[in-house]
């Protein structure tokens, strides 16, 4: 069975080896029978017909701006298949972007599509570090964060997760990424997929309509390992 | 009177941190010398005839700089350098104070100084260059900067510090969009557009699953151009002639890195430039500190020990020296100076392993992560061993011969040993 995957953006929202997720995702797909068939979508492409996981990853200020118009373009589409329940994972800048608004520095404001209720504001300080989030569905997320954007979530918004150990959206509320449907948003680099199997197959399982045949075929045994590391580690 | 000054105190200092015993005091006089003596570094490096020159950028630059020392050490000038590793001002500051005469005199032609893309700024606010060399920018520790752009305006600025001409790659699309802005005369090096899909740019890691990217040559005229490499020979074009070299510095990447030494040193040929006599001593030129060294090890087969220190050095790693029957050792810490970060193995494809007959293992303190991004690229992993001395005191006992990637402190932990035991292990 084909599972179509597509990522967002990559020439552009790239920099912080996002494209760990999508790896975890073909392979995994892969190893379960599954045909998964990788769409790119760049500045200026049309969507493709069929979608069942969309992914996003991070990238720098000047990135954020290269892509802005062509995600406001296609930002109807994206809400459509957000209310369909595609999931998604939208990675750093491309949460940001999945947002209300980013306000820069500077204060200018940057428009998102508003699939998320949130804000981001440009911050001074850059928040680096392993951070380890509880999340209610995926079980401990564990990754690296680097952004100094500042998120701040709408009251109605649901957060992915409470952050354990790094400081998440804000450093502030505890409060780590977005949820809308099944559609994430999160800060975790890592790449996140590899260290959290359970969500990768999470947004499989979702994209497929809860069939995954067999999920003992794969051994996670190193993920548990780098898992357990990652618990214990003190920086 | 600064330059006595500093360079009795920085030998001083020297003296006191040699006798207390404490290792890796290089930075220390200079610290000192910087604090105490303001003016010291400028002052002392107005006394060299034929100025100073800057190597700077994400990969290569320790190995560049050893070509462009030793190119100009046998045209018989006196060159001064700074050891490998202590690329800041302040290391450099140290082996001026520990190089220089009493009363502060400096007896050396021109300096040649390899300089952190981070904190070359602190010097060349101090001290203008009169060549600077920008290599390359790529994405490197991005929790050391934030971000690759952030990485080019660094070097751009570097660049932009240099009094007579700058020294650049045609085929990095960032320096060259910052050179071609200057009013300084610019002069480019870069390979023949044949070779460019062995040189991917930055932005062209990322390829997913292997799809071509459009490679485009830089329009502007190259100073020196690769036009063909095979095993450790290579053609280059210095302005419309070609030249043969066979280098004892393998891998790609030095090829290209020679190119850039090339390109610098033919501006510095006062009396006219003579590319036979430099080529004869590249060819002479052993690898760096760590940068592909080989090591004789006792069941008889060889080791070369390789830095990977972003995903370019390690794409560059994985296509240099790894051959099908080379067993690979991985070795990835996440101290400071090798980023915190695992993101960037993720950029790195490493599917070439994934055919081998012989052994790949991991190690470091993120030994176990390297292990899990092989299993992606379907790569076996024989073995993970976080403890460095087990791993390479069992990896020396294979059969046949071995390569081993590691990042920066694993590499200086890795050298360390090779140095003192490897024909023991």
């Amino acid at each position: 069975m084909k599972i179509h995957i597509l990522h967002i953006y990559p020439n552009d929202m790239n920099t912080y080896g996002d494209r760990g997720n999508l790896l975890v995702l073909k392979k995994r797909a892969e190893w379960y029978g599954l045909e998964p068939v990788i769409h790119y979508h760049n500045v200026g492409d049309e969507l493709p017909k069929e979608v069942d996981i969309v992914l996003g990853g991070g990238g720098e200020d000047k990135a954020q701006d290269a892509i802005q118009a062509d995600l406001m373009r296609i930002g109807g589409d994206l809400h459509r298949l957000v209310d369909k329940g595609v999931p998604m994972l939208m990675v750093c800048g491309t949460y940001q972007l999945f947002g209300k608004r980013f306000i820069t520095h500077e204060g200018r404001e940057i428009q998102g599509i508003g699939v998320f209720d949130l804000e981001t504001f440009g911050g001074q300080k850059r928040m680096i570090g392993n951070i380890a989030v509880e999340t209610k569905d995926f079980g401990t997320l564990y990754g690296f964060e680097n952004h100094s954007g500042v998120t701040r979530l709408g009251p109605g918004q649901q957060a992915l997760g409470r952050v354990v150990r790094g400081n998440g959206n804000n450093g502030e509320d505890k409060t780590e990424g977005s949820r809308t449907k099944n559609a994430i948003g999160t800060y975790l680099h890592g790449s996140v997929l590899p260290n959290n199997p359970r969500l990768a197959d999470s947004l499989l399982r979702l994209a497929m309509d809860g069939q995954l045949t067999d999920t003992k075929a794969i051994d996670d045994s190193l993920a548990g390992l780098v898992r357990i590391q990652a618990k214990s580690r003190k920086y | 009177m600064r330059k006595a000054a500093g360079t009795l105190l920085g030998k001083t200092v020297a003296g006191a941190v040699r006798l207390r015993g404490r290792s890796g005091g290089q930075a220390m006089p200079g610290l000192v010398v910087e604090t105490l003596v303001p003016g010291y570094l400028g002052a002392m490096l107005k006394q060299l005839a034929q100025g100073v020159v800057i190597i700077t950028g994400t990969n290569g630059k320790t190995t560049t700089t050893k070509m462009v020392v030793e190119i100009l050490r046998s045209r018989g000038l006196r060159v001064l350098t700074n050891p490998t590793g202590s690329n800041l001002t302040r290391g450099i500051i140290s082996s001026i104070s520990r190089q220089a005469k009493v009363f502060g005199v400096l007896p050396f032609d021109i300096a040649v100084f390899e300089l952190d893309e981070a904190y070359a700024r602190q010097f060349t606010d101090v001290v203008k260059p009169r060549f600077v060399l920008g290599l390359n920018a790529s994405r490197d520790q991005l929790d050391r900067f934030g971000e690759v752009d952030t990485v080019a305006r660094l070097i751009g600025e570097t660049m932009l510090s240099a009094t007579e001409d700058i020294v650049t790659n045609a085929d990095d699309k960032r320096l060259s969009v910052i050179a071609s802005g200057v009013t300084v005369p610019v002069t480019y090096f870069g390979v023949s557009p044949s070779l460019l899909r062995f040189f991917p740019r930055d932005d062209e890691l990322v390829s997913v699953d292997g799809q071509e990217t459009t490679l485009q040559a830089a329009n502007v005229p190259l100073a020196v151009e690769l036009i063909s490499f095979h095993d450790d020979r290579a053609t280059y074009k210095i302005g419309e002639q070609e030249f043969k070299a066979r280098l004892q510095l393998t891998g790609q990447h030095n090829f290209q890195n020679a190119a850039a030494a090339l390109a610098l040193v033919e501006l510095i040929s006062a009396n006219g430039s003579d590319p036979l006599a430099d080529i004869a001593a590249l060819e002479k030129v052993e690898p760096a500190f760590g940068r592909g060294q080989v090591y004789a090890l006792r069941n008889g087969s060889q080791l070369q020990l390789n830095l990977v220190k972003n995903p370019a050095s390690f794409r560059q790693g994985l296509a240099s020296y790894v051959r099908p029957d080379t067993h690979v050792l991985i070795a990835i810490n996440d101290r400071l100076a090798d980023s915190r970060d695992m993101s960037w193995l993720w950029d790195v494809d490493f599917s070439v392993l994934a055919g081998l007959s012989s052994q790949v293992w991991t190690s470091g303190s993120r030994g176990v992560d390297m292990a899990l991004r092989l299993q992606y690229d379907e790569v076996k992993t024989g073995r993970v061993e976080p403890d460095l001395d087990r791993a390479l005191a069992q990896f020396a006992k294979l059969e046949g011969d071995k390569v081993v990637l590691a990042s920066y402190t694993a590499m200086l932990h890795l050298h360390a040993l090779l140095e003192r035991k490897a024909a023991k292990l």
